[in-house]
C-alpha cells in the first residue's frame, strides 16, 4: 500500500557535510534515506551526535543538504516555510511576548493566519491554550513560567498555525522524568490518537530517550553516528490510544530492549572516549 | 511614617551628608577667600535661583542635550540594526565609528562653529556627536546579542524578513538599545559644556547660554568658584533625574525583563 501513496516527507540519499576549517570537511549526516508517511507519528532515535538534529533541521528547510534531495509531497524543500512547523529544544519562545503573544505570532506574523478574521485568529488561540492547559497564564511571560509551562506554550504555537508536518526536536528533553511522561501522554493526546489515522498530522520527532520514542512512535528511525547512518527501521505495532499500561506492555519492553541493542555499543563507545 | 520608610530615607541621604560634612571639614581647616563653602555654595545657589539664571540655564542645557541625543538616536538607532544585521555594511561603517569615536566631542568644535556658525545648531550638533557612539556600539552589539534559534523558530512560520527585523531583532536588540541610550544621555549632557562653549560667550548673558555657558564664563571671565560649584551639583543633580527617567522608560517599553 505504501509503494501506492506518495510519502508526505522523502529524504533521498541525503547527506550533510559541515566544514570545519577550509579544506576540511566532517560528514554529519551520510546516505540518509527514509519516507515519512502522511499522519505518521515518526520518531528518530540514536545517540548523542548522531545527527538527529541536522536531519531535522534539513527537513525543516533551515539547513540545505550537500548531497541527496528532500521533498515534502514530492515538492523539494529549499528552505523554511509555515507547512512544516518546528519545535525547537529549548523552545525559542520570544522572551517579550505574553503567552498568548507568543501562540499568536505566526498567525498575525506569517502565512497561517492570511485567511482569519481577528475573532477567529482568536478563538484558534484560546482553543490552543485550552488544549495545552495554559488558561490562566495567558499573560505572562515566558520567564515566569516554569520548564513544562514553557513547553506547553512552544507546543500550542506550533500547533495553533496548523503546520501539515511537525517538526519536534527534543521537545521534553529538558524537564524532569515525571513532567515527562505527563506530557508524553498529553502530546499523543494532542496529535489525535484517539481520532482516525488520516485526521493526523505527520510528525517528526527526535530523542535520545529510547523509551519515549516507543511510547510515541508509529516507527522508530535508529541513527547511528559518525557520520550520522540510518541503522534501522522498526514498527511499533503497540496499539493505540496509549496509556500508561503500554509502559507496562512486555513487547513495549521488547522493543526499547532491541533498539538499546541497536546502539548500546556506540553509546558505550562515546560515554568512555 | 513607618520605620521601614524612615530607614530607607536614613539610607538614601547618609552619602550625601558625610561628603558635606567632609567637605565642610576640609574648607574649615583649610581656610582661604576664595574657597567654596557648604555655606558660601548655598548662598550663591539661592542668588542663582532667585535671579532665574539657574533654571533657564538648566532649562537651556536640557533642551539642547534633549534635541543632540534625539538626532543622535535617529541616525545611531537605524544604522545599528544595519550593521548588525548586514556583515557588508558592517565591515564597511565600523572602522569609521571606531575611528572617530576617541576623538573627544570638544575637538570637533572648531568645525561646528566654522559649519553651523555658533548658536544651538551647532552645540546640538556637538550632544549629537557624543552621543552618537554609545547608541550604535550597543545596537550592533544588541542584534547580534539575538537568540538565532529565535530567528530561525520566525522563518520556520513563514515570516518575511521585514517583519522579523521588526518583530524579532528590534524587540531582542531593545535592553541593549536602552542601556546605550542611558549611556548616551549620560554623555551627551557631560558634552553639553564643550556643546555650550559654541554658543558665544556673550550670548544674552545670564543664564540664556546654558549651564555649560554659564561654567565657562564663570571659569574664564568673573571667576566664582561658589557659583561652578552650584552649576556643578545642578549638571549632577539633573544627570541623576535624566536617568531614572529613561530607567523608568526602559522598564515600561520592556515589562518581560523584570
Amino acid at each position: 500500500m505504501d509503494a501506492l501513496i506518495a510519502p508526505k516527507l522523502k529524504l533521498d540519499r541525503v547527506g550533510k557535510r559541515f566544514a570545519l576549517k577550509p579544506g576540511e570537511a566532517v560528514a554529519a549526516v551520510e546516505d540518509f534515506s527514509l519516507d515519512v508517511r502522511q499522519g505518521e507519528f515518526l520518531v528518530i532515535v540514536g545517540p548523542s551526535g548522531c545527527g538527529k538534529t541536522t536531519v531535522l533541521n534539513l527537513l525543516a528547510g533551515l539547513e540545505l543538504p550537500t548531497s541527496g534531495s528532500l521533498s515534502i509531497d514530492t515538492h523539494p524543500i529549499t528552505g523554511p516555510g509555515a507547512d512544516r512547523g518546528v519545535m525547537f529544544q529549548d523552545y525559542a519562545l520570544f522572551p517579550w511576548r505574553t503567552v498568548v503573544g507568543n501562540i499568536e505570532y505566526g498567525l498575525v506574523y506569517g502565512p497561517a493566519g492570511r485567511n482569519l478574521s481577528a475573532a477567529q485568529r482568536q478563538a484558534r488561540v484560546r482553543h490552543y491554550v485550552d488544549l495545552v492547559g495554559l488558561r490562566g497564564s495567558e499573560q505572562k511571560y515566558p520567564h515566569q513560567l516554569s520548564g513544562g509551562m514553557r513547553q506547553r506554550v512552544a507546543l500550542a504555537r506550533l500547533m495553533a498555525n496548523e503546520p501539515e508536518v511537525l517538526l519536534m526536536d527534543e521537545p521534553l528533553a529538558a524537564l524532569d522524568a515525571q513532567t515527562r511522561l505527563i506530557l508524553q501522554d498529553e502530546l499523543l493526546r494532542i496529535w489525535g490518537q484517539d481520532r482516525p489515522a488520516h485526521e493526523r498530522r505527520t510528525v517528526v520527532f527526535i530523542t535520545h530517550a529510547i523509551d519515549e520514542a516507543v511510547f510515541l512512535a508509529d516507527r522508530v528511525a535508529v541513527m547511528t553516528s559518525h557520520p550520522g547512518k540510518l541503522k534501522a527501521l522498526l514498527d511499533v505495532p503497540l496499539p493505540r490510544p496509549r496509556s500508561d499500561r503500554t509502559r507496562g506492555d512486555s513487547q513495549f519492553q521488547a522493543l526499547a530492549q532491541h533498539i538499546w541493542s541497536l546502539i548500546r555499543d556506540e553509546a558505550y563507545r562515546a560515554t568512555v572516549a | 511614617m513607618n520605620s521601614a520608610a524612615e530607614s530607607r530615607i536614613a539610607r538614601a541621604v547618609a552619602v550625601p551628608v558625610i561628603l558635606i560634612g567632609v567637605w565642610y571639614a576640609w574648607t574649615t581647616l583649610h581656610p582661604t577667600p576664595r574657597t567654596p563653602t557648604p555655606g558660601r555654595v548655598a548662598a550663591a545657589a539661592v542668588d542663582m535661583i532667585a535671579s532665574g539664571d539657574l533654571p533657564l540655564g538648566v532649562l537651556q542645557s536640557v533642551g539642547r542635550v534633549f534635541g543632540g541625543f534625539a538626532l543622535a538616536a535617529a541616525i545611531a538607532i537605524p544604522l545599528g540594526l544595519a550593521m548588525g544585521t548586514r556583515r557588508a555594511i558592517e565591515r564597511n561603517v565600523d572602522p569609521l565609528v571606531e575611528s572617530f569615536r576617541p576623538i573627544a566631542a570638544i575637538a570637533i568644535l572648531p568645525l561646528a562653529i566654522l559649519w553651523l556658525g555658533t548658536g544651538t545648531a551647532a552645540a546640538v550638533t556637538i550632544v549629537a556627536y557624543a552621543a552618537f557612539f554609545p547608541i550604535v556600539i550597543n545596537t550592533v552589539a544588541g542584534v547580534k546579542r539575538v537568540d538565532s534559534t529565535l530567528l530561525r523558530a520566525a522563518a520556520t512560520m513563514g515570516v518575511d524578513r521585514l517583519t522579523i527585523l521588526r518583530t524579532v531583532i528590534v524587540p531582542g536588540a531593545l535592553p541593549s538599545i536602552g542601556v546605550g541610550l542611558r549611556i548616551a544621555l549620560g554623555v551627551a549632557w557631560t558634552a553639553i559644556i564643550a556643546a555650550e562653549l559654541a554658543v558665544g560667550a556673550k550670548a544674552g548673558g545670564g543664564g540664556s547660554g546654558g549651564v555649560g555657558q554659564m561654567m565657562f564664563v564663570f571659569y574664564a571671565y568673573s571667576i566664582e568658584l561658589n557659583r561652578i560649584v552650584v552649576c556643578m551639583i545642578a549638571v549632577g543633580l539633573v544627570a541623576l533625574l535624566l536617568d531614572r527617567m529613561l530607567r523608568a522608560l526602559n522598564a515600561w517599553l520592556m515589562p518581560w525583563t523584570h
